[in-house]
């Protein structure tokens, strides 16, 4: 009689985990309706994405971005506070772009961070923008031209 | 300024998530320095108060709102800045010196003359 209660218990823990798991895996699928989790840092399959990159943000290993966006191009938003901008780098290849910076920890200790991202479009090299204020860095980035959307037309048979 | 745009400017007020700030303490032999990381803080949006030897630095930062874009990815919230310190007893507070740049807030803590090494001279006897 007592197994049997006992079973029933074991039972109704293994339910909950079970469900608990099926949660967890939902919010995992919805970080990938994201695509910017997609094409972001590669080692992001932790489920909780945000605790995962504000814990990184936190750590300093690499800064916290807003990102903007539009057909014409991207607008990032970055916080580098503490980060000299003549030792802050922007590069981009193709649809890479990079932060790259070196931050001032005490007299001589310093830190080095980089954020990759991969966009979902080709930049336009020679028009990027990059202005730091107040410990933000704001980079403006157009599309590169000939690569909008465009609609193709479908044609009757 | 009509009642309901005050109220609706408190309800903003109230809503920013409050947290502490990354901070650093560094020890040189004359002064205390405190950096404060205050990212996107304008310096009329930071607030230094000294109360007794509590020092309290509040700031809210802004975050660029950009018309006829969408939002991609959002790390970085609107919050307010908060933190506190109790000045040990041997810091000169009347010196207390507050700069910023690059987003961040370098308050200089001197010490008090009593406290700083010197040198004492030997007269011969």
């Amino acid at each position: 009689m007592q197994i049997k209660r006992r079973f029933r218990k074991i039972n109704r823990k293994v339910r909950t985990l079970n469900k608990e798991r099926r949660s967890i895996m939902r919010a995992y699928v919805g970080t990938m309706n994201n695509p910017w989790r997609l094409f972001d840092e590669l080692s992001n399959d932790f489920p909780f994405d945000f605790l995962n990159s504000a814990w990184r943000a936190r750590s300093g290993q690499y800064p916290r971005v807003n990102v903007w966006e539009n057909e014409k191009g991207l607008v990032v938003e970055a916080e580098v506070a503490g980060v000299d901008p003549e030792k802050l780098d922007v590069s981009v290849d193709a649809n890479v772009l990079t932060l790259k910076g070196e931050k001032a920890e005490g007299k001589d200790a310093k830190s080095e961070f980089q954020r990759s991202f991969n966009l979902p479009f080709e930049l336009d090299n020679e028009k990027i923008k990059a202005v730091a204020k107040n410990g933000v860095l704001t980079i403006t980035i157009p599309r590169k031209e000939g690569t909008e959307k465009r609609k193709i037309a479908i044609e009757k048979l | 300024m009509n009642l309901m745009k005050k109220q609706e400017q408190d309800v903003q007020k109230v809503s920013r998530m409050e947290v502490a700030p990354q901070t650093r303490i560094d020890e040189a032999e004359d002064a205390f320095t405190l950096t404060v990381e205050l990212p996107g803080v304008a310096e009329k949006d930071i607030d230094v108060t000294l109360e007794n030897r509590t020092l309290t630095v509040t700031a809210e930062n802004t975050v660029g709102i950009y018309k006829d874009y969408t939002l991609a990815l959002t790390e970085i919230p609107e919050v307010r800045y908060r933190t506190a310190f109790e000045l040990p007893e041997h810091v000169d507070t009347a010196a207390v010196k507050a700069a910023n740049r690059d987003g961040l807030l370098i308050l200089t803590l001197p010490k008090s003359e009593r406290v700083k090494p010197r040198r004492i001279a030997i007269t011969a006897g």
